[in-house]
């Protein structure tokens, strides 16, 4: 608590609240933008703060990640073209409010979700997170091994429509990691006798080569869709309902508790992501209403349902990070690079070690939960024009960006190259349904479960009767074959099925919602 | 996607493969003697793959029910690869012969001519605007060279 008061003292100062406001102000603004997610936004911002103080720059990167998944709300409400997938659920309700002529109050309520299921998430990660710590410090080598084991097949079995499709991109991540001079021997390795791979493949090129630049060429091959849902737009908008009436707050407030709750759970989980927790607080907000039939042709509560848990997901998905060291989603595996780059390695020794640091993050982190309220409030309106701009004036200068970012992290053209290799690869894995998010948290431990693989080896000494002496490692492996098990069975290719239903994802329920299905 | 995953699968499955037996032992030395290999996490993540994509292959061998499969990668996708492929050529051949700004600015100049943009302010004003953008952010607000 007293450091807390610290990191506020720390934050509270105008060239920080400055950065942190522009963080949530371009968080908003590329998170309105379809394509545009937190996790492109802080990937191409991360080479931008490396001149900044640490509290400053990691104020700005957590502003842009929190703005973003406000942000996205508002194409999905304007549009009915999610910002980000955990978005979709949004456009469910808010499109057709918006076809109402209740853009407005839906864009508000969606703000107001936010903003509570954001500050609640990032109080219980605050208390839960450094008691986590506390036992992960009891976790030895073996243990750490067979949790990353778990968590990886975890978030590999969920990420996309395929298990397997998954699992192949975590191996792959895993491999990636391996490139670079070893650290026991110092044998290089999957070098090529390039200088350049000595250190390593660098996170932040291939995230942006990835995330951005893959992204952006998905968006121009969609160019005409988008550019015809937005004349539709220029046509149909005219609100007439403005605010969020008291009737409307009454039976909104439980709804986003109970999102709020969904999205932290969901959160903690290596993973689910966004999408899982904003369709199950809507799913469920259907199934528990007197009125589910007319969720779907504007629901005020649909908005807030989705909202509240899918902006709840982003702070309390950092628990496993700050806890365990382990991101438990894209997001969290990007904002490891810019921790560490800023002196704070994300993990359970943190919390006695940087206690101050870790302090400001907490601050910043609530004080960008009041400013998205305030620059969500003042400049929604404007941020609901600039999604009028088209893409193919978006796009280029996006590209620039990421040029920019992907340079600067080593000033030297071979970075580029790297971006461009994964945008390949990145392309590749949208298209082909491989997914890149596994690929990322993979690619992020792969040194840390190398590292302490071959530790176990050595503790057990090559012999693996020797695992019997250690029962957490045994219930993590047994949790591990169990998950296999239950994905596996759980996403049988099923002929038909419905959202939420088994074999359904939250990307094929988007996919559905997108061809006009409900 | 049945297609595609098979085809996908039996491509990664003859990558591994080659990196398993050509390309790890070409390009990692064996670790010194008394060391845990310095090829197993590299060899053992190969492994997985290749069985992996074998499963993927057989899997999707099994479910084919002569529906209609069609290919997650179009004629349009291939051109607009095709075109922004190009595009990042010639500005890496801009920023090796002449330099980066003239890089940057075909970078934005080239994106907006090849996603359709034609009105001549836009061409000339964009690339100008977000170049001076970038030069006031790190030139004068960080205080720092780009280049």
């Amino acid at each position: 608590m007293e450091y807390l008061a610290l990191g506020f003292v720390d934050v509270l100062n105008p060239a920080t609240m400055f950065w942190v406001a522009a963080g949530v102000t371009i968080g908003y603004v590329l998170g309105a933008i379809p394509g545009l997610g937190k996790a492109t936004g802080v990937a191409v911002a991360i080479p931008l703060t490396f001149y900044l103080s640490p509290v400053a720059a990691l104020g700005m990167l957590i502003g842009i990640a929190k703005g973003s998944a406000a942000g996205s709300a508002v194409s999905a409400i304007l549009l009915n073209t999610p910002g980000e997938p955990s978005s979709a659920p949004t456009a469910l309700d808010g499109y057709p409010l918006a076809r109402q002529g209740k853009a407005q109050k839906a864009l508000k309520m969606g703000l107001f979700a936010s903003v509570i299921g954001d500050f609640v998430s990032t109080l219980i990660l605050i208390v839960l997170a450094a008691p986590l710590a506390r036992y992960a410090l009891l976790i030895g080598p073996v243990e750490l091994t067979a949790i990353l084991l778990f968590s990886l097949t975890f978030i590999g079995g969920l990420s996309g429509g395929s298990m397997l499709k998954g699992l192949i991109a975590a191996a792959f991540g895993i491999f990636f990691a391996t490139i670079g001079i070893e650290g026991e021997t110092f044998i290089p390795r999957l070098t090529f006798g390039l200088l350049e791979l000595d250190d390593g493949i660098s996170l932040v090129p291939m995230a942006i080569g990835m995330l951005a630049v893959a992204e952006m060429m998905i968006q121009a091959g969609n160019l005409k869709k988008l550019d015809t849902e937005t004349e539709a737009l220029a046509q149909s908008s005219k609100p007439e309902d403005r605010s969020v009436t008291r009737a409307e707050w009454r039976r909104c407030a439980p709804v986003i508790a109970r999102g709020t709750l969904i999205g932290s759970l969901i959160g903690i989980l290596p993973g689910l992501g966004a999408s899982v927790g904003s369709f199950l607080s809507y799913g469920m907000t259907r199934r528990l209403s007197r009125t589910p039939e007319k969720f779907g042709t504007g629901m005020i509560e649909g908005v807030a349902a989705a909202e509240s848990a899918d902006n709840a997901v982003v702070p309390s998905s950092l628990v496993p990070l700050f806890a365990l060291g382990i991101p438990g989603s894209v997001i969290a595996a990007i904002l490891i690079a810019a921790f560490i780059l800023h002196g704070l390695t994300p993990g359970p020794l943190m919390f006695q070690q940087q206690p101050r640091l870790v302090a400001d993050v907490y601050a910043a982190m609530l004080f960008a939960s009041l400013v998205m309220l305030i620059i969500g409030y003042t400049c929604q309106g404007l941020f609901a024009k600039i999604i009028l701009v088209p893409m193919r004036l978006i796009i280029p200068g996006v590209l620039l960006l990421c040029c920019v970012g992907a340079y600067m992290e080593t000033s030297s053209i071979f970075s580029i190259y790297v971006m461009l290799f994964f945008t390949a690869f990145g392309y590749l894995a949208r298209k082909l349904d491989f997914s890149f998010v596994t690929f990322l948290i993979g690619f992020v431990i792969g040194p840390k479960l190398e590292f302490s693989f071959r530790q176990s080896i050595q503790l057990l000494d090559h012999n693996t009767v020797n695992l019997l002496h250690h029962p957490i490692a045994i219930v993590f492996l047994v949790l591990t074959a169990a998950t296999l098990w239950w994905i596996g069975w759980w996403k049988r290719p099923q002929t038909h099925c419905a959202p939420g239903e088994r074999g359904s994802t939250p990307e094929t329920d988007i996919a559905r919602n997108s061809k006009g299905g409900s | 996607m049945r297609r595609a995953n098979v085809i996908s699968g039996a491509v990664l499955t003859v990558f591994s493969l080659v990196m398993l037996f050509v390309i790890i032992p070409w390009q990692i030395d064996p670790a010194p003697k008394g060391m845990i290999s310095t090829r197993l996490v590299p060899n053992l993540m190969m492994i997985a793959i290749a069985a992996m994509s074998v499963v993927l292959i057989v899997t999707n061998l099994k479910s084919a029910n002569g529906a209609t499969d069609p290919s997650p990668l179009t004629l349009a996708d291939l051109r607009v690869v095709l075109r922004i492929g190009g595009l990042f050529a010639a500005v890496i051949a801009l920023y090796l012969l002449i330099g980066p700004l003239p890089a940057g600015f075909a970078l934005v100049f080239g994106g907006l001519l090849l996603l359709g943009e034609r009105r001549p302010v836009m061409l000339a004003g964009m690339p100008v605007l977000l170049l001076t953008a970038l030069w006031l952010l790190f030139y004068k607000v960080l205080g720092t060279a780009i280049v």
